[in-house]
């Protein structure tokens, strides 16, 4: 399937995310003629114990469980969110939601939305998925998504906003993933850029306090 | 008071005939001031006559009025031809708005409206059709009619030009002009259609007036003639596909008889189905050449009309020969290598921008092979198509970079232009470059995008 990559907004040290931050990229897609598609929307929860479990609409009938420590990723189908619930061995800590718009430029599909909590409309944070179609192997397309996020990233510096998209790859060989991409790559990236997220809002709260 | 001018005979002194024709035209004229519905008093016996379908022998009628009647069924037919055209459109419109969600009983009453009416339409357009086909119009049958007094009934030709007031010499005139006009316009297609897949053959015809031309052939004549020496050697499809098999170390050939690759390419799983995407049933070359033990899946050379070349991860090329087994490629197209259905075929186009336009410029240069020396295009063609293993790896040799802003699509797209016009196979083929493919800086194989590639280069 066409590979990805997920990225996360890094609000500069002091500042915070705002909605404003949000159209302002959104108008930056606009202005590399991305042409808008319509809405998207992930969800991640974390659980207790550690899990966090990932639902993405490329795979409606499937639900991902990420155990980060162990780096263990495993797909199953989505009823699996109901005997976790029946079982209660497994309970919701944070349920947060990946809600934003789909454009296509091209061969490219972008994503960009906030993430917020689940029955919240709190920003809290700002991310960005970054497809290439034509392959599937991470290997290959490295330079030209490499180059995609060059140019990205010069067209938001050109609106200087404060803080920047990041990508940090998890190292998918740790989880047993191959180079061919899969919805388990996405889910291992969504939860990397969860952790992410989860991070920078303590940072700032332990500046506030 | 004018004679009526069913009492007249025809004369045969071209004077006579002459004022004749200026009364009938005349006369004409006013019938067809007339406003034809509803048909004034003259006329009903006619009009009566034509709709219980049992038309009156033309005889009886004046030429005049039956050339006036049949332009006036012509325009007639070519309202309801409108009207047919508006319909279908409306019922297209109605279609399309069920398939949109929260819709009312609207589109099917918009629907049945249609239907009813459309149906007028064709029945009426069917009688009035008959009326002409009886009336002569859409045959010649009334020329050959000695009381025609020099008149003609308007003649539609097979190509839907209506030729009408077919005096002799104006038919003439508006026959050779018509098909003057059309000739013109097929020829301006055709150089339209020349200049875009044959470029190269203009610089050709360009230059066979001026002295230069000839010292300027001598030159890529030369290391033609040296290179046809050379590949003499791979006049088979065996040699061909052996030798590119030897050269290109990644690459996967595989080899169909015609039926068998639409089979495949249905089979193929698209982006979506995260199947595996070997199959069982692998039609390696290699392997069908050494296995001919009856197995199903074993080729015979003389059969092979599909090439595919994959080079797994980057692209998948389906190369069509005709006649099969020969070395003449017809067709080529590219493919991602998940992309699966129907279309995968050498004739066909991949969903994707950087597909599409390789495939385009592919076909400009499988023209350019087959016109400069089509005994080795196909070998060139192979290897043409090699280069782009680097599709995602090779900057542009122009920019640097490896993706570029198209400006007539505003798309980024890496460089899909490989150069194909001093592009000589024999390059490839010699030893010490083998070694220097694997450098990427190396200057044979060069890439660009669209909007950086020029023809000097």
């Amino acid at each position: 399937m066409p590979l990805k990559w997920v990225l996360h907004w890094q609000p500069n040290a002091g500042s915070t995310v705002n909605s404003q931050i949000l159209s302002e990229v959104s108008q930056c897609v606009e202005s590399i003629n991305g042409l808008k598609q319509g809405r998207w929307k992930a969800t991640l929860t974390l659980y207790k114990p550690h899990t966090r479990g990932v639902s993405v609409p490329e795979q409606p009938n499937k639900y991902y469980l990420i155990i980060r420590g162990q780096r263990i990723v495993l797909e199953a189908d989505s009823s699996i969110q109901t005997i976790m619930e029946k079982l209660q061995s497994y309970k919701t800590r944070l349920a947060l939601n990946f809600d934003g718009f789909q454009y296509q430029l091209g061969d490219f599909q972008l994503r960009v939305g906030k993430v917020s909590p689940t029955h919240s409309e709190n920003l809290r944070g700002i991310f960005m998925e970054v497809e290439y179609l034509p392959i599937s192997s991470m290997e290959k397309a490295r330079q030209i998504m490499g180059e995609f996020l060059e140019i990205w990233q010069e067209a938001v510096s050109k609106r200087s906003l404060p803080g920047q998209f990041m990508h940090i790859e998890p190292n998918f060989a740790e989880y047993g993933l191959a180079d061919h991409y899969t919805s388990q790559h996405t889910a291992v990236q969504y939860a990397t850029v969860m952790a992410q997220l989860i991070a920078t809002v303590q940072a700032v709260q332990s500046v506030r306090n | 008071m004018r004679l009526q001018p069913q009492q007249l005979q025809p004369q045969t002194q071209p004077q006579h005939h002459y004022q004749q024709q200026q009364q009938q035209q005349q006369q004409q004229q006013q019938q067809q001031q007339q406003p034809p519905p509803p048909p004034p008093p003259p006329q009903a016996e006619d009009t009566a006559a034509a709709t219980t379908s049992s038309s009156p022998p033309p005889s009886e009628e004046a030429p005049p009025k039956q050339v006036a009647q049949a332009m006036d069924r012509l325009s007639h037919a070519a309202r309801l031809i409108a009207d047919i055209r508006l319909g279908a459109d409306r019922l297209l419109e109605a279609l399309f708005i069920t398939a949109q969600p929260h819709q009312s009983n609207k589109p099917l009453h918009l629907f049945l409206k249609e239907d009813s009416s459309m149906r007028q339409h064709l029945q009426d357009l069917r009688s009035v059709g008959r009326q002409l086909e009886e009336s002569g119009v859409l045959s010649e049958s009334l020329r050959s009619r000695s009381n025609s007094w020099g008149l003609h009934m308007p003649v539609v030709c097979p190509d839907g030009a209506v030729v009408a007031y077919a005096w002799k010499r104006q038919l003439a005139g508006q026959a050779g002009a018509s098909a003057v006009d059309r000739t013109r316009l097929a020829l301006k297609a055709f150089t339209d259609q020349k200049r875009r897949f044959f470029p190269h053959l203009d610089d050709g015809l360009h230059d066979q007036d001026t002295k230069s031309a000839s010292k300027k052939h001598c030159g890529p004549q030369v290391p033609m003639e040296n290179h046809q020496e050379e590949l003499s050697g791979f006049k088979t499809l065996s040699d061909v596909l052996m030798h590119l098999e030897k050269e290109v170390p990644n690459l996967k050939i595989f080899t169909y008889e015609r039926l068998d690759w639409l089979k495949r390419a249905s089979l193929l799983p698209s982006s979506t189905n995260e199947a595996s995407m070997e199959t069982s049933k692998e039609h390696n070359f290699h392997s069908s050449n050494k296995l001919r033990t009856g197995s199903l899946s074993a080729v015979a050379v003389e059969k092979i009309a599909v090439i595919e070349l994959l080079f797994p991860s980057v692209f998948r090329a389906v190369v069509s020969l005709h006649p099969a087994g020969s070395i003449d490629p017809d067709s080529v197209a590219f493919f991602s290598p998940d992309e699966g259905g129907n279309y995968i075929h050498s004739r066909g186009f991949s969903v994707y921008h950087v597909f599409r336009r390789i495939t385009e410029h592919a076909a400009m240069a499988l023209q350019y092979f087959l016109g400069n020396q089509a005994e080795t295009a196909l070998h060139s063609l192979l290897h043409w198509i090699c280069s782009y293993q680097t599709l995602f790896s090779k900057v542009c040799s122009k920019c640097g970079r490896l993706l570029s802003m198209d400006k007539k699509s505003s798309l980024l797209l890496p460089p899909v232009h490989r150069p194909y016009r001093q592009f000589s196979a024999l390059k490839i083929s010699s030893p010490q470059l083998i070694s220097s493919a694997k450098d990427t800086s190396s200057d044979l194989s060069q890439a660009y995008h669209v909007g950086c590639f020029s023809e000097e280069a």
